[in-house]
């Protein structure tokens, strides 16, 4: 959460998390790039250059896919979410291995020619009516782009900037640039391979990432978010009972507008706030109060459920809704209040006597 | 309904998910290793291909034959070239020799550079400006083409250059924009044929009636083909003057 | 000019238009929209790359902001179910790329014989 922008809000887990993340592509990178040809079982070793290429590009695509695995997997187990809370930096990093990979092609395949370097990686191929000899490297480009403007619109400040969902609608270019990857490398590096190793780990975990998204979204659907239904009086739509509040936690519902709500007790006291974080709209009612404070089990950003306010010296504020109680019944009124509006919560023990 | 552990990365980690975050960085880690080490040692052979820095400078003196592009066919050989050898000319990086041999066809040369050898095929790169390619005394003649037939090859046009070693792996469809490259910038085009023609596995190649190879030819660079054309020897070189609306893309 | 140098043009053109916005952005302009950068200067340098990249929809982000026609309830309206579509259509690319590579893959022709169609010319 923030107050005034740093360049990186560091704690524990972020350090750990980065060391993880650099101990692992350092790794990567220093088991494959010293392997002597006499290991391979080649006459003369493949050109330095190809190598750094071969091993940048490799290791690229596994943290890519290791990346799009993550968001599924937290939805389906919320165990995984750690791996969601730094998953920024994972992809920076992501996005500099794959920029490496494309600085060592650029400098080889495409120097020394009297066609300036960047025009040539679009101009050299240009077979674009078949498959076979597609100009992979024009999909290579598509994705490239896309990292780069995922990774540089990643700081906190763009978020708030752009807003939540713009910045997301922006992130989801992580879909065609992941498929355009799996292109650029099925249709380049895989097709002049005789060894198919690098084939069957390219399908298995880009299959793995399209099968966790379907069990993901198929979940969704499956048990979505419940319809807030109306009830006599229009201006109110009906949660859920007091008996399926539980204290520090919410019950989500879905409004007529789309939008989601989130029922808390805290208490002994009915609240209802915006599902959807200031931050980056994470799942307020899948977190649980901490301290007081409803928790985002995304990144952790903290809201007074009365109020929807960040205590201070925060400055996040999400939309409230008026609640009430009609019997056992818990109702809301589906227009949302300006974000940071106090609204009275509702004390369980009123439920007998309306 | 029991109490699960509830992660907020700025508070202490619960101790119920130490276990599985240390898991999952075992395996990230173990996985980081396996996969560079699967991925590094799958890569095919690049072949035998290289720059013969070790040989040092060759400087060698012959007549120079354009084909359209130039080959030197050698009267006065070097310590690694011998007189008879014909040798294809390029210029640095993806530059032909072609303007600079223009002017020097069936006449006698002085071509002076490092050579590329893969297999039975060479290639000289020569040195920047007259230093690498000049008129020279003497007398000789171009050898007479001999003409070996009309045949139909199977295999993969590639770069000349690249493939006899400029570049490990210089063939195959990682390499295909390069070698469009090089054939683009004058580098000789060559022919890796399935099985020896005439003795030969690589033939280098021109269009029909050894004219220029014609731009259709760029998509079907570096891919399984068969074609015709007229093939001939010049020298120790073999010619194929590929015809290119005979390409057929193999399965 | 190729085509491929109009479009290295183009984007040389829009990093440089994308520089200048960067120095008004960061200059004065982000500071009237955001009161959290005010004063706050270290992390400026981080959004450089950003404002090259996407310089048009700052531009219209900082003109919403400035004149105050941002509406608020958009902002928590976060575009979860665009993800099936997202996921049907990345696993049928996926699935199109992997199978459509292994179809069109060629292995090396070794056994096709070179076939002389006809004898040499024989010049007497």
């Amino acid at each position: 959460m923030s107050v005034k922008y740093t360049p990186v809000q560091w704690n524990r887990v972020k350090y750990c998390y980065d060391a993880l993340l650099v101990a692992g592509t350092i790794l990567f990178l220093a088991v494959f790039l010293p392997l002597p040809p006499e290991a391979l079982g080649h006459t003369r070793p493949v050109d330095p250059q190809i190598t750094n290429a071969r091993a940048f590009g490799a290791c690229a695509f596994v943290m890519l896919s290791i990346i799009l695995m993550i968001g599924p997997l937290a939805r389906l187990d919320d165990r995984v979410l750690p791996l969601l809370y730094n998953r920024r930096h994972f992809g920076v990093l992501t996005c500099l291995v794959a920029l490496t990979h494309a600085y060592f092609v650029l400098n080889w395949y495409f120097a020394f020619s009297p066609t300036d370097k960047w025009a040539a990686s679009l101009s050299a191929n240009t077979s674009y009516g078949q498959a076979l000899g597609f100009p992979f490297e024009t999909l290579g480009i598509f994705a490239l782009l896309c990292l780069l403007v995922l990774a540089a619109t990643s700081h906190d400040f763009w978020l708030k900037f752009l807003g939540a969902p713009l910045w997301k609608g922006l992130h989801m270019l992580i879909y065609p640039a992941y498929a355009a990857v799996v292109g650029h490398i099925a249709l380049g590096a895989l097709q002049s391979q005789e060894v198919t190793t690098f084939a069957w780990i390219t399908a298995f975990l880009s299959l793995g990432v399209a099968g966790l998204h379907l069990a993901a979204a198929l979940q969704a659907r499956m048990s979505p978010d419940p319809q807030a239904h109306a009830v006599p009086d229009p201006a109110w739509r009906e949660v859920c009972d007091v008996t399926d509040l539980r204290e520090g936690f919410a019950q989500i519902a879905q409004l007529p507008d789309g939008k989601r709500v989130a029922v808390f007790l805290h208490e002994g006291q009915i609240s209802a706030i915006s599902n959807a974080c200031a931050h980056q709209n994470g799942p307020l009612g899948e977190g649980r109060i901490v301290n007081c404070l409803v928790t985002c089990p995304w990144h952790g950003f903290q809201y007074d459920v009365r109020n929807g306010q960040s205590p201070a010296p925060f400055t996040e504020k999400i939309p409230t809704y008026r609640v009430r109680l009609k019997g056992s019944r818990v109702q809301v009124d589906p227009v949302a209040n300006p974000p940071g509006t106090p609204v009275p919560p509702v004390p369980l023990s009123k439920a007998a006597r309306v | 309904m029991s109490e699960k552990p509830f992660f907020i990365g700025y508070a202490a980690v619960p101790t119920a998910l130490r276990f599985v975050m240390g898991l999952v960085s075992a395996l990230l880690i173990g996985g980081a290793a396996v996969l560079g080490y699967a991925i590094g040692h799958a890569q095919d052979d690049p072949g035998d291909g290289a720059f013969r820095f070790d040989y040092g400078r060759q400087t060698v003196t012959g007549v120079i034959e354009l084909t359209p592009l130039p080959v030197m066919h050698v009267i006065e050989g070097s310590e690694q070239i011998a007189a008879g050898d014909t040798l294809m000319l390029s210029g640095a990086g993806k530059n032909g020799a072609l303007p600079r041999a223009a002017a020097l066809d069936g006449q006698m040369a002085q071509a002076s550079g490092v050579l590329l050898q893969r297999g039975e095929i060479d290639m000289l790169q020569l040195r920047g400006g007259r230093n690498g390619l000049q008129a020279a005394a003497g007398d000789g003649t171009t050898p007479a083409p001999v003409d070996l037939g009309h045949w139909k090859l199977a295999g993969e046009i590639c770069d000349g250059k690249c493939l006899a070693g400029a570049m490990r792996p210089g063939r195959g469809i990682s390499h295909r924009a390069c070698a469009n490259l090089c054939i683009q910038g004058g580098i000789p085009p060559v022919f890796v044929s399935t099985q020896p023609v005439e003795g030969e596995e690589f033939l280098m190649i021109t269009g029909p009636g050894f004219s220029p190879l014609p731009e259709a030819i760029y998509d079907a660079v570096a891919l399984y083909i068969s074609a015709e054309g007229q093939l001939s020897r010049h020298g120790d070189l073999l010619v194929w003057a590929l015809e290119p609306d005979t390409i057929e893309v193999l399965p | 000019m190729t085509g491929a140098e109009i479009i290295v043009e183009a984007a040389r053109i829009w990093l440089w238009i994308g520089a200048g916005v960067a120095v008004l952005f960061l200059g004065f302009g982000m500071a009237m929209v955001d009161e959290d950068a005010d004063g706050a200067f270290a992390f400026r340098p981080l959004l450089v790359p950003g404002i090259l990249l996407i310089w048009p929809l700052v531009l219209w982000r900082w003109g919403r902001l400035a004149m105050g026609s941002d509406d608020w309830a958009w902002r928590y309206g976060p575009p979860r179910a665009i993800h099936m579509a997202m996921a049907v259509g990345l696993s049928l690319a996926i699935l199109a790329f992997l199978l459509g590579g292994a179809l069109v893959k060629q292995s090396w022709p070794a056994d096709s014989a070179p076939q002389q169609l006809s004898a040499p010319e024989v010049s007497e």
